[in-house]
């Protein structure tokens, strides 16, 4: 009986009553409280997954309920006498079983005989349920309409506002990764209109730092790197993704849309390049070209990485259980993940890399903004040019494009490759004429059969003004004595073009050019050798023949100019394009079948083709819906689907709080964790929704709410360790990016370069050949040694299996997988790395500088450093543990003038020698210190 | 008290739950004391987690490439008859081989040139080639695993997977497993270390992730201890910068940082205070570590010359033994070079010339000092190799594939029943078999006697260290993630 009832959906048959708010009655919120212990504890035995029949479920209420022959796991008419309160109960054979690991506390016993007697309703698991904007005041933010009302019912409220500079610097490292500039700090301090502060957010986000900060975040969470990730970790193409998503940000572009584009801009009506270059997301997984691989496993390992990427990055489901089987607490089916799944598995490109830098798709698009500048200048020269070509009449045919102008002249007439017919079948075998052009030595022979035999060349249109002859290995004798060249544009009548005397060989494998005038160009050349060195000789052999191409400078001003310019635009090329992986939908005749994998086990596909699908608990796709990427890129992003806008809200809350309303932001299932106020982030996520996805618009909510405008301190008042209620603003120490960049930015030395390849700074030596396969093409660390060390940590080469230490100490993920919130850890590694690391001492040293430049003053100085630093004054204490170690320093550093310059040597950047060594070593010291500690390294 | 000390007392609390919010079942003193530091809880070490622990610390020497065991540890004189005859279709069974031998027209079988001795042990005896002369003289120390088997036929998923319990990247690797359950049992010295040592054929790549976290928090990674001028990164002071210049440096530093907890009472504050001063102790623990001119010369006799040039495997061997004796927990030598497609018998002979004699001096040098008995040496690759050729086939000269589904590895010490050997492969060295000679074909959802799994192993690795593989989780996307899996099986067979 039980078997036939249909699993799923399980939405159709649960009860809904969802009701967020268990505050002052004592009615049991089921889905807060009771479906956490019942997916936590039981679901993996009596959930989703049940393997054998004949087992109770309760994940769905219609089994729960159901008649068992004569007693009820809940017994809908008798609750008392429901099953479940028995097992629960039993001490001699406990549910869940001792052996399972798991038991039920007291407490949760409790709440589950309550549930039960209070009438065992269900509930659907609070993020499967659409969110709905619940009422706020008409007033104010509703940020803090939510949060005031949480911390009035912990008797609390909100903290007292910190000073506006501290607020300042937390609203700039927030948005920009980056403290506000002395100036800017100064004109919001003294700018007393309402709404200064908004101004100084609108500023924030005006600003290109915004996009590159932001961005960030999207990258660990799609996992971007700079080489494949897998095996010889190779170079790969795809830096252009990462910067259209700093354009994009910067753009404001919605984020509906943002998402659209990656998932599926190809598929999108004649697709911009942009929406070609965000496809890049479905080709981010790491790769492999391994020589023993199976291409197979490989497609479906390629496949499960982007099924549950997306998982994460965009629903908050983790996905990799039903990979193998039916997923134990969340209503997802095996068959539902390879429906998934066959959304992926349709793009072009194969599933090994063969270690190339571009495999499969891509497209060739502008290196950065500025070549783009330069590439799009010189595509203007370029058509300017060809107009005047065409107009000049002279070139018709071959005024399209400067390679066919230049073809004219430089053609690689005659080389190996070119077309060549013997016009003899009468020479022996590997020694054929064909055979005179290939850059090998060796003899070749034309046979002369008295119908002046020789050789047809069949090349690209071009002007030939010569010959090269290159003797043959012995017999002089069978040395050519004459020739005859003939050129054709249809290979059937043909012209002369020059004919006369070979100049003699005087050695073998000797070369000889013969050069003559010709201003007609052909397609076919026919070279013949009428007369012999010996003339009794019948055969006649020759080690190599070229043909070469006029030079004609000189005779046609237009045709000069376009080998100019086509050489600039080779240069061009070179300089300013690179390519970018994108995906490619298969056609229609040659797509591959999806079905479902045995245990996630590549060689066990069971069952039927399956056709693209999405998870049913979280809705349907539209009907009339494209059934490939770009259907699944509505549907993710549709108003309907219930888990997107929220996860997404919950992240940039995350990325402006330090943590999540949803503190699991990477899982929303059954066993993520309840949001700290379900009300709020359903608001934010439908409200975000409701205006258009507009982030710019949601982070000047949150950052403009009295709940981010609140000190971070710790209050003895209000003691809330995880800061659950919100109850005091944000504090954690800056992310690996953020603690480097500001340390160049505070020196000065911050190159602000937009986009680009990856740049590589100091690292120690030897790392990447410690690891690194002998094949791999990044196993040698070349740092750079122009002033692009000196960019933001956005653009910082990202070599999956080894990133730098600088930010693999600092917590940043490796981006071999998806990451949604990095830890955040202190360790004795860090402190080594704060002090000694190269980077950070040259930074140290020209803040120093900065410093010193800045004020006469030791204490004008310091209030200069801390300004920088902190946004604010120091105090007197800070003052005296710094002018103290400044003291220290300038004494030690003046008795031994050389450390004082040895100290001074870290990094490429020039010593301002205006300044007194001792004065700018024992400074060092001191920015160093300053730079190292949390003052400067925390938000607060 | 203060009220910045209240709050920190509160913090700890906190942290305290926090810590155990990750982690489903909760964790017993060890893991707290590593996350707090082991003087507030006034231990030094730990019985084990969740029973007493057999072994306070393991050495796991890994041979990344895939090491022969036909020619180094699981004789087969039945290939010397078979001689360039093709693997009988029988004995493959239709098992998948890799894409570099799959297009081969024939598997012609490759007997071992090597000489195998059987040496006496605590048991039946174990066979050992003469590209182990050292080694062979401790057998009778030595648990050597011959049905030690794996699903993946490629490095880097192979790899990946006896390192982290996973094909694909993304989860933490055994070394953060047991520092995130048992913590630290010294105060300046990192709890993981990790070496690379020198090879003269580094084929194969190794990743950041083999020690890496995954999705646990980044302190747990291993911390890689390399043949430089700074042996962790960034541990000396630059140039111009003196021990006492740091010490005023940490001190200013110090009054920063404490200024700012009065003001914010972030306990992270104080974390990172902590942090501070215990790196300035490994600016001496480290170089007085890593220097071995106070060890006498019958030390350099036992390790080899060898050991007296920094990076190899013999002078990583000797640093091992010197951490384990500083309270380093999780100490980790990878050697690579092992993947020997062709030539390899100079190959192997070249990577056993660098290993023999230093496997040999560690186990007998922590045998000398006591420490055997609770320091687990591990041994092994993450695959072996197969027992036809792959290329041309003479009787002096052959290459091998990859082969998964059966292995050597060896265990010592720690707990481990010593001079046994466990498991079998048939008479190819193809098949894991029983003891009757009867071919296993093993699934890791069921474990079968004789053989061992990589996730069994790595389930009786945290065993040994009194970690039950099935209660230490950490909680990510919701769901309770352990090194196994959901597999893994304590052999208890080999455990004395």
């Amino acid at each position: 009986m039980l078997s036939q009832i249909k699993v799923f959906p399980f939405i159709t048959v649960a009860f809904f009553s969802v009701s967020f708010l268990a505050g002052e009655d004592t009615t049991i919120d089921f889905a807060r409280e009771v479906l956490p212990i019942l997916s936590n504890k039981c679901f993996a035995c009596h959930g989703p997954d049940t393997k054998k029949k004949d087992l109770v479920r309760l994940d769905l209420e219609e089994l729960a309920k159901k008649d068992l022959g004569g007693y009820h796991a809940i017994d809908p008419n008798d609750l008392i006498e429901s099953e479940l309160l028995f097992r629960i109960a039993d001490e001699d054979d406990p549910m869940p079983p001792e052996d399972f690991g798991k038991s039920l506390s007291a407490k949760e016993k409790k709440l589950i005989t309550d549930w039960v007697k209070s009438g065992a309703q269900y509930a659907q698991h609070w993020s499967f349920v659409a969110p709905s904007k619940g009422r706020v005041e008409p007033t104010g933010n509703p940020v803090d309409h939510f949060i005031a009302r949480g911390l009035k019912r912990a008797g609390s409220r909100f903290a007292e506002e910190p000073d506006r500079a501290t607020l300042a610097r937390r609203a700039s490292l927030i948005l920009n990764g980056l403290p506000p500039e002395p100036e800017e700090l100064d004109e919001f301090l003294s700018d007393d209109e309402p709404g200064a502060y908004e101004h100084f957010l609108a500023r924030l986000f005006a600003k290109v730092d915004y996009g590159e900060h932001v961005s960030r975040y999207w990258l660990d969470a799609v996992r971007y790197g700079d080489t494949h990730g897998l095996h010889l970790d190779n170079r790969r193409g795809i830096y252009p993704y990462r910067d259209w998503v700093v354009r994009a940000l910067n753009a404001n572009q919605p984020i509906d849309e943002f998402i659209r584009f990656q998932l599926a801009g190809d598929l999108m009506p004649n697709p911009s390049e942009d929406q070609k270059i965000a496809t890049g997301y479905v080709r981010l997984n790491p790769t492999s070209g391994e020589g023993g691989a199976i291409r197979q496993e490989l497609q479906a390992k390629n496949n499960f990485d982007r099924v549950e990427t997306t998982g994460t990055a965009l629903l908050g489901l983790s996905l990799t259980c039903s990979r193998c089987h039916t997923h134990k607490y969340d209503p997802i089916t095996h068959q539902e993940y390879f429906e998934f799944l066959a959304f992926f598995n349709n793009t072009a490109e194969e599933s090994m890399d063969r270690n190339k830098y571009v495999y499969g798709d891509h497209l060739t698009v502008a290196k950065d903004p500025v070549s783009k500048k330069k590439w799009n200048d010189f595509l203007k020269k370029e058509t300017e040019f060809l107009k005047e070509v065409k107009d000049s009449g002279k070139y018709n045919g071959k005024d399209d494009s400067l390679s066919s102008l230049t073809d004219l002249l430089n053609a690689d007439l005659g080389k190996p490759g070119n077309q060549v017919r013997g016009s003899s079948t009468n020479y022996p075998r590997n020694q054929k004429p064909e055979m005179a052009i290939d850059d090998r030595p060796g003899t070749k022979y034309l046979n002369r059969d008295g119908n002046g035999s020789g050789l047809t060349i069949i090349t690209r249109l071009g002007l030939v003004a010569g010959l090269s002859l290159t003797s043959a290995e012995d017999a002089p004798g069978r040395d050519p004595k004459t020739y005859r060249l003939e050129g054709s544009t249809n290979g059937k009548s043909f012209t002369l073009i020059s004919e006369g005397e070979v100049p003699n060989f005087t050695k073998r494998r000797q070369k000889k050019e013969i050069l003559f005038d010709n201003n007609s160009s052909y397609q076919h050349y026919r070279l013949t050798f009428p007369k012999l060195v010996d003339v009794y000789s019948k055969e006649m052999q020759i080690a190599e023949v070229e043909l070469l191409k006029k030079d004609v400078i000189a005779k046609d001003d237009l045709l000069a100019r376009a080998q100019v310019l086509n050489a600039e635009r080779i240069n061009s090329e070179k300089n300013y394009l690179t390519t970018t992986l994108i995906a490619r939908e298969l056609p229609q005749q040659s797509r591959r079948e999806t079905k479902i994998l045995e245990r996630g086990e590549y060689t066990k596909p069971i069952g039927k083709a399956l056709d693209p699908g999405v998870f049913s608990i979280l809705g349907k796709m539209k009907e009339g819906s494209p059934s490939n990427r770009l259907g699944l890129a509505n549907w993710i992003t549709s108003d309907e689907q219930p888990l997107t806008s929220r996860v997404l809200v919950n992240r940039f809350w995350l990325m402006v709080f330090g943590e999540g309303l949803v503190r699991t932001p990477e899982e929303f299932g059954l066993q993520g964790e309840h949001p700290t106020h379900p009300e709020l982030l359903d608001w934010l996520a439908v409200d975000f929704r409701e205006n258009g996805w507009n982030l710019k618009r949601l982070l000047t909510q949150l950052l403009s709410s009295r709940t981010f405008r609140q000190s971070s301190a710790r209050r003895l008042d209000f003691p809330d360790p995880e800061n659950r209620n919100w109850g005091r603003g944000p504090s954690f120490r800056l992310d690996a990016e953020v603690v480097r960049d500001l340390s160049l930015w505070s020196s000065g030395l911050l190159n602000r370069k937009i986009g680009g390849e990856g740049f590589k700074p100091y690292q120690p030596s030897g790392m990447w050949i410690a690891l690194s396969h002998p094949n791999s093409d990044t196993k040698n660390y070349k740092m750079d040694t122009d002033d692009s060390i000196y960019r933001r940590s956005l653009y910082m080469y990202w070599k999956r299996t080894s990133p730098h230490p600088m930010m693999s100490l600092f917590d940043a993920p490796s981006r071999e997988s998806s990451c949604v919130q990095r830890s955040r850890t202190s360790t004795s590694l860090q402190s080594l790395a704060l002090l000694n690391e190269t980077q950070r001492l040259e930074a140290s040293r020209k803040l120093a500088e900065r410093l010193i430049r800045h004020a006469v003053e030791d204490t004008a100085r310091i209030h200069y450093l801390f300004e920088l630093l902190t946004s604010r004054k120091p105090k007197s204490i800070e003052i005296d543990a710094l002018s103290e170690l400044l003291q220290n320093s300038k004494t030690r550093y003046s008795k031994n003038p050389s450390d004082a310059l040895k100290l001074m040597g870290q990094g490429l950047s020039a010593v301002d020698q205006k300044l007194p060594t001792e004065e700018v070593a024992a400074w060092t010291q001191v920015a160093a210190t300053m730079l190292a500690s949390d003052p400067a390294l925390l938000l607060y | 008290m203060n009220p910045s000390d209240i709050l920190f007392d509160h913090s700890l609390s906190v942290t305290r739950r926090k810590f155990f919010g990750r982690s489903a079942l909760g964790l017993g003193t060890a893991a707290m004391a590593g996350l707090l530091g082991s003087d507030l809880l006034g231990k030094k070490s730990f019985d084990g987690m969740h029973h007493q622990a057999k072994a306070k610390r393991v050495i796991y020497l890994f041979m990344s490439g895939g090491p022969s065991h036909i020619d180094m540890w699981d004789y087969k004189p039945k290939l010397n008859d078979e001689f360039g005859k093709d693997l009988p279709p029988e004995v493959r069974d239709g098992q998948r081989i890799t894409g570099m031998t799959s297009g081969q027209k024939s598997l012609p079988l490759a007997p071992s040139k090597y000489k195998f001795t059987k040496q006496e042990n605590n048991d039946r005896g174990v066979w050992v080639s003469s590209l182990l002369p050292h080694t062979t003289k401790v057998a009778k120390e030595l648990c050597v695993v011959h049905g030690t088997f794996t699903e993946a036929i490629n490095h880097d998923p192979a790899i990946t997977y006896i390192q982290t319990g996973s094909q694909i990247p993304g989860r933490p690797s055994l070394g953060a497993w047991l520092s995130y359950g048992l913590g630290s049992m010294n105060e300046d010295l990192p709890n993981y270390v990790v070496m690379h040592a020198r090879s003269n054929h580094p084929q194969q790549s190794l990743f950041n992730r083999l020690w890496g976290t995954g999705f646990m928090p980044s302190d747990h990674q291993g911390v890689l201890f390399r043949a430089a001028e700074n042996p962790v990164l960034y541990l000396k002071n630059p140039a111009g910068v003196s021990r006492s210049d740091r010490r005023s440096q940490l001190d200013a530093l110090s009054v920063l940082n404490q200024n700012h907890y009065q003001d914010f009472a972030d306990p992270e504050v104080l974390s990172r205070i902590k942090q501070h001063e215990m790196a300035y102790r490994m600016q001496s623990s480290i170089p007085e570590l890593m220097d071995h001119s106070e060890e006498p010369d019958e030390v350099f006799d036992l390790y080899g010359e060898d050991a007296k040039t920094a990076g190899t495997f013999a002078a990583s061997c000797l640093n091992a033994r010197r951490m384990a004796q500083r309270g380093v927990r999780n100490i980790q030598i990878f050697h690579r070079g092992w993947d020997s497609h062709g030539n390899l018998p100079s190959q192997h002979g070249s990577q056993c010339k660098d290993i023999d004699q230093a496997c040999y001096a560690l186990i007998t040098d922590l045998k000398r000092l006591g420490m055997l008995d609770d320091t687990l040496v591990v041994w092994g690759g993450e695959f072996g190799r197969t027992n036809y050729c792959q290329g041309k086939l003479t009787r002096e000269n052959y290459g091998r594939d990859h082969h998964p589904r059966a292995f050597t590895t060896w265990m010592a010490g720690g707990g481990v029943k010593p001079g046994i050997t466990y498991g079998q492969s048939d008479q190819y060295g193809y098949n894991l078999t029983d003891r009757d000679g009867n071919v296993i074909k093993p699934n890791m959802d069921h474990w079968t006697k004789d053989t061992m799994h990589v996730h069994d192993l790595n389930a009786t690795i945290l065993h040994l260290l009194g970690i039950d593989h099935r209660k230490l989780t950490y909680r990510y996307q919701g769901r309770d993630f352990r090194l196994t899996d959901i597999h893994g099986h304590v052999v208890k067979d080999i455990i004395a």
